[in-house]
């Protein structure tokens, strides 16, 4: 076990995990014999990364620590192991490692080997792999190869960070693992209160600091439970998001405060003149470009979704989402002149009140179906109120609109774009292509089935 | 030959012979001149051309620097700072703003680096991070794609070649601030790969500052990354010049230019206009269609010679002169000469080569101006319409076609905007007039002057009142006056009775629209009336429809349909025959035979019935020989019809093959 001080401090660093910190002290101890692998598993945020790290340099235990985030590929991940094992002995004080001799490895028996002959006539060493259920392009025998490394390696002790460990990950009985659950509300709730922002960001000199850091104290933790059970019970359940969206709440939830129309423990007034806030949901919802935070408009106008397109780019992708969402058999009924009238009794007709036998999904709300180059261009002859051109231009934006993934082939990758064998799929959605039809005067629903 | 280890293949001297329709004598005793005065011309052109092009993305470009420069501020956060520029589909406009972000990105004092991806060099992420290393540290080796390089010169345990650690060793050995990495079309990139890279890039501290050039708009572009990776983003949103207005500017400046000797005729402008809206919005392929057009006037006619500086009777073959004297626009001048009863004229310029080129170098003259003057009175509609504030908006292109087709005048824009001047009121008019005194033409600049200074004596007596001076058409100077006869009603106009400064004001009104409309009059008149526009103006469609606008699908269909079209054969001959045009013959190709009939059938078709009829058309009868003959007619047709993709052997049925393809699309 670790000394008291140490666990003391971890605790302090991270609440909510003393069950967890005497495992590890237990497992990873520097008097008592460690097992060879060690899996903690948990969902994001739940404080394994940083909760070992922390561990680790506390307790002053040579290691290393290797994240599966930055490794391109298995062997990628490899090198970086043998690098950071390298790194970590050759800063050991009595340690005579040449760095220069362990200049590769291909594979993992080269990295078992490397390892053996590293740590030989060393004490205990950690390695740690983060997120190794996440690697690219990961061999299939990482996992069991690596978990059977303390097996080869007498003083090695390899650490699994993984989100959710299968049964059979490890393809080896007897392996202790350590959960991290994630936070409770209370648990969560605790831990954000720990550190309040600053409600004022100018004192003056009525008000002092000690009074500011009070009402902090006091106005956070029920802003936190207030945001919990509005927003972050639903959509923001991780400490990471949860945190995130109280910070983007609170400089709104204050400003009040700040202009001086409340005082600091008006919570239930400033709540109920507040409450807009919690009942929106613009700060779920991630954008790369911030959105204009404009505090009267609640309730915001779908923005219209228009693509600047050439006009006869307009028609194939509209032709194209009709080919995706019409059944070819269907196809008479809808593009055929001498079908006009058919078509027009379509709408009033049917037997009102009786439901159908079995209850078909929308064909909107499927996955696009494929269809044949061909097809495409009928539609699109049928579609277009004059004549279409017959030169290569359609082709070419045929071509571009693929480049812009806005059509999709649907068959292998390598195949010939203007082969009639290949099939396409248009790839976007509804609310694109009708405003997209709208704009060039083309009545969507007329042709479309259902 | 096998016991050689190389040959050396002497190449003959002498051109192969290529087939010219022009007739090579007088063609070709001007050609030098001609390639040497469109290679300055076009040159001068694409300068400009250059120039518009940078000047449009400046604005752009600046806002990007500077939001590269703030990132630095912001210090340690957990986002990559990233900006989105959006812009149309045009992908080569796009790499050209990021050449120009490159260059200027290389020129400001801090050290920056500048990748730029386009979605070609990844397809992988190892190939992205390879390709991104690789130009970060502009080292100069050809990429490969050899997986086991290791980057030299490092000690310790060596890096593998898509190793981020290389770029931030080569970052802070080089003082690199930042790094700039631009993909340029990011819609073109497999999401999934975009966001791992993304992943990747987050998890390194170097600095990044990522740009993404999108296509279709941010929305989109979102919805296709993951939330994870969207979360680890945050920037600006840029918008890059619209194609259309990019694409308005590029062509005022191939038309407008005090040195300009060759315009776009109107039906060419057209073709290229609707081309442009129809199927492209690229800028790059107007101005690749602009090029093509100087090429094949100065290349295909030799009458462009007299574009050049002062054409004399020394550096003009005779054969040239003569070419001219058979110009359409040559008869016509001359035709009209006579009706003038100038004889004397018209047979000096068929006598004397020196007249005619006189009169040649006086008819450019004058029809350079006629085209600069049609451009200053499209500047002129343009501006009135600006003034007021007419809607919807007419493109410059469009208007420019309208008066080199010489419809303009007579068209209901020009009859509206005068009707308009006569209403103008009086705070609108000092636009107009200024607008008319800074122009070019010195006689109306004249006139405006006078009545600007009309107008300004009027309105410092008018100062006092609210409302502006109003001429006596405006609406607001008639009523309606009820009159009941007969028990029915009864509305007549009446004009009400104007004041002393109105019907004064009512006169500068009506004295500019007489000017205005005699100065459209004027100029607005059809340009190919001038004697010689076909020198000094393009306007044939042909070359740019052949080479550009291919029709693959239409010319093999009707090679297959209509044989006779190709080998104009006699015994095809349609007519010969049969009236009708669709007749099977025997004598045709069998694979136009076979294509008749696989368009006579339905999706799938029965093999053994397709040879039966095929048979029934070519066959001579029940002799073996003849069978085996038509069998094999009939094999290399279908396999040539199946190696042109119009059908597949079918999986449904056995002995039958699907159609592929219909005809007429």
């Amino acid at each position: 076990m670790l000394p008291t001080e140490l666990m003391q401090i971890l605790n302090r660093d991270f609440p909510c995990r003393e069950l967890q910190i005497r495992h590890l002290s237990a497992l990873l101890s520097p008097t008592l014999p460690s097992p060879s692998t060690v899996v903690l598993h948990g969902l994001e945020a739940t404080g394994k990364t940083s909760l070992i790290k922390q561990y680790l340099h506390l307790s002053k235990f040579p290691h290393a620590i290797v994240s599966s985030r930055e490794c391109v590929t298995g062997r990628h991940l490899l090198e970086r192991t043998l690098a950071a094992c390298v790194a970590s002995v050759a800063a050991l004080p009595e340690s005579e490692t040449d760095a220069s001799a362990y200049s590769r490895c291909e594979n993992l028996s080269a990295l078992a080997a490397q390892l053996q002959r590293l740590l030989e006539g060393h004490g205990k060493f950690f390695l740690v792999l983060d997120g190794i259920d996440r690697q690219r392009d990961a061999p299939i025998t990482l996992f069991p190869a690596l978990a059977r490394f303390g097996e080869i390696i007498s003083n090695l002790t390899t650490v699994f960070l993984v989100s959710i460990p299968s049964p059979r990950l490890l393809h080896r009985p007897g392996v202790p693992h350590i959960h991290f659950p994630a936070y409770a509300r209370s648990q969560a709730i605790h831990i954000l209160s720990l550190n309040p922002p600053p409600i004022f960001l100018n004192l003056n000199e009525e008000y002092t600091a000690e009074e500011h850091e009070e009402d902090r104290k006091w106005l956070w933790p029920r802003f936190l439970v207030a945001t919990w059970d509005s927003l972050a019970k639903g959509a923001a359940r991780d400490l990471v998001r949860f945190r995130e969206v109280a910070r983007m709440l609170w400089e709104e939830f204050v400003a009040p405060i700040r202009k001086g129309e409340y005082g600091t423990r008006d919570f239930s007034r400033l709540m109920v003149r507040m409450r807009g806030l919690f009942q929106k949901e613009d700060v779920l919802v991630d954008g790369i470009v911030p959105q204009e935070k404009d505090a009267q408009q609640i309730i915001k106008r779908p923005k219209k979704v228009t693509l600047d397109l050439p006009y006869f780019s307009k028609y194939i992708l509209c032709a194209a989402y009709l080919a995706s969402y019409n059944p070819t058999r269907q196809d008479q009924i809808f593009f055929m002149k001498s079908m006009e009238k058919k078509r027009r009794r379509r709408g009033g007709g049917g037997t009102p009140g009786r439901a159908p036998k079995n209850r078909k999904i929308p064909r909107n709300l499927l996955h696009p179906s494929a269809f044949s180059l061909d097809r495409l261009l009928a539609i699109l002859h049928a579609v277009v109120p004059h004549a279409v051109p017959q030169h290569a231009d359609i082709y070419t934006q045929i071509s571009t609109l693929a480049s812009l993934r806005l059509l999709s082939k649907a068959g292998p990758a390598g195949a010939d774009m203007m082969d009639s064998n290949t099939k396409w799929r248009v790839g976007v959605g509804w609310d694109v292509v009708n405003s997209l039809a709208r704009s060039i005067g083309l009545e969507m629903t007329d042709y479309l089935a259902e | 030959m096998e016991y050689e280890k190389c040959y050396v293949l002497e190449i003959p001297n002498e051109r192969p012979k290529k087939k010219r329709k022009i007739d090579q004598k007088s063609s070709l005793s001007s050609w030098e001149q001609r390639k040497q005065l469109y290679s300055e011309l076009w040159r001068r052109q694409e300068q400009r051309i250059n120039d518009v092009l940078d000047k449009s993305n400046r604005e752009t470009l600046d806002n990007i620097l500077d939001f590269i420069d703030q990132t630095r501020s912001e210090g340690t956060s957990p986002t990559i700072p990233t900006g989105i520029i959006s812009g149309g589909p045009d992908l080569s406009s796009r790499r050209r703003l990021f050449e120009q972000l490159a260059a200027s990105i290389q020129k400001t004092k801090d050290c920056n680096a500048f990748v730029a991806l386009s979605s070609r060099d990844a397809l992988n992420l190892k190939g992205l991070l390879r390709t991104l290393i690789q130009r970060a540290t502009s080292r100069s080796e050809a990429l490969d794609d050899n997986e086991d390089e290791f980057v030299p010169h490092r000690k310790g345990p060596r890096l593998l070649n898509y190793d981020l650690r290389t770029l931030q060793e080569w970052a802070a050995e080089h003082r690199v601030a930042k790094v700039v990495v631009a993909f340029e079309d990011s819609e073109a990139f497999d999401s999934a790969l975009l966001a791992e890279a993304i992943d990747v890039l987050s998890t390194f501290p170097v600095k990044f500052v990522l740009l993404f050039g999108v296509a279709t708009s941010v929305e989109h572009f979102q919805d296709r990354l993951p939330r994870a990776t969207i979360r680890k983003l945050e920037g600006r949103q840029f918008d890059a010049v619209k194609a259309n207005d990019m694409l308005e500017r590029v062509f005022e400046v191939t038309i407008d230019d005090p040195d300009q000797r060759l315009w776009l005729g109107p039906g060419l402008c057209r073709m290229m206009i609707d081309r442009q809206n129809d199927h492209f919005q690229s800028v790059q392929a107007f101005v690749d269609a602009v090029q093509y057009a100087y090429m094949s006037h100065f290349y295909a006619n030799p009458l462009s010679l007299f574009l050049g500086e002062g054409p004399t009777d020394k550096t003009i073959p005779k054969d040239h002169l003569e070419g001219v004297r058979s110009l359409a626009s040559f008869r016509k001048y001359a035709e009209d000469t006579l009706e003038e009863g100038k004889t004397d004229a018209v047979r000096s310029w068929l006598d004397s080569d020196q007249q005619l080129l006189q009169s040649i170098q006086h008819a450019l003259q004058s029809g350079t101006d006629k085209m600069r003057g049609i451009i200053g009175a499209l500047k002129l509609v343009r501006h009135l319409r600006a003034v007021f504030q007419q809607q919807p908006d007419i493109t410059f292109s469009s208007l420019y076609i309208k008066a080199t087709a010489g419809s303009l005048n007579q068209s209901p824009i020009i009859r509206e905007l005068l009707l308009l001047v006569k209403k103008v009121a009086s705070n609108k008019l000092p636009a107009i007039l200024g607008y008319l005194s800074s122009a070019n033409q010195v006689q109306i600049a004249k006139v405006a002057d006078q009545m600007l200074k009309r107008l300004d004596e009027l309105i410092a007596g008018n100062e006092h009142a609210a409302e502006p001076l109003r001429s006596e058409h405006d609406l607001r100077h008639e009523t309606l006056r009820t009159t009941v006869v007969a028990q029915k009603v009864e509305l007549s106009k009446q004009k009400s009775s104007l004041t002393k400064q109105e019907s004064e004001y009512s006169e500068i009104v009506r004295d500019l629209h007489r000017i205005l409309s005699e100065y459209f009059d004027a100029m607005l008149s059809d340009p190919k009336a001038v004697f010689t526009h076909e020198i000094f103006m393009y306007d044939i469609k042909s070359p740019h429809r052949d080479s550009s606008m291919p029709r693959p699908r239409l010319v093999i269909e009707r090679a297959l349909s209509t044989p006779h079209d190709y080998l104009n054969c006699r015994c095809c001959q349609v007519g010969r025959v049969h009236e009708d045009e669709s007749v099977l013959m025997p004598s045709n190709p069998p694979t136009s035979i076979l294509y008749q009939l696989y368009l006579e059938s339905g999706s799938l078709i029965n093999v053994s019935d397709l040879y039966s009829a095929f048979n029934a058309i070519i066959g001579k009868g029940d002799n073996g020989d003849d069978e085996k003959r038509v069998m094999v007619l009939f094999q290399r047709a279908l396999a040539e019809l199946k190696y042109m993709g119009f059908m597949k052997t079918s999986r449904k049925k056995m002995d039958h093959v699907t159609k592929l393809a219909w005809k007429g699309l």
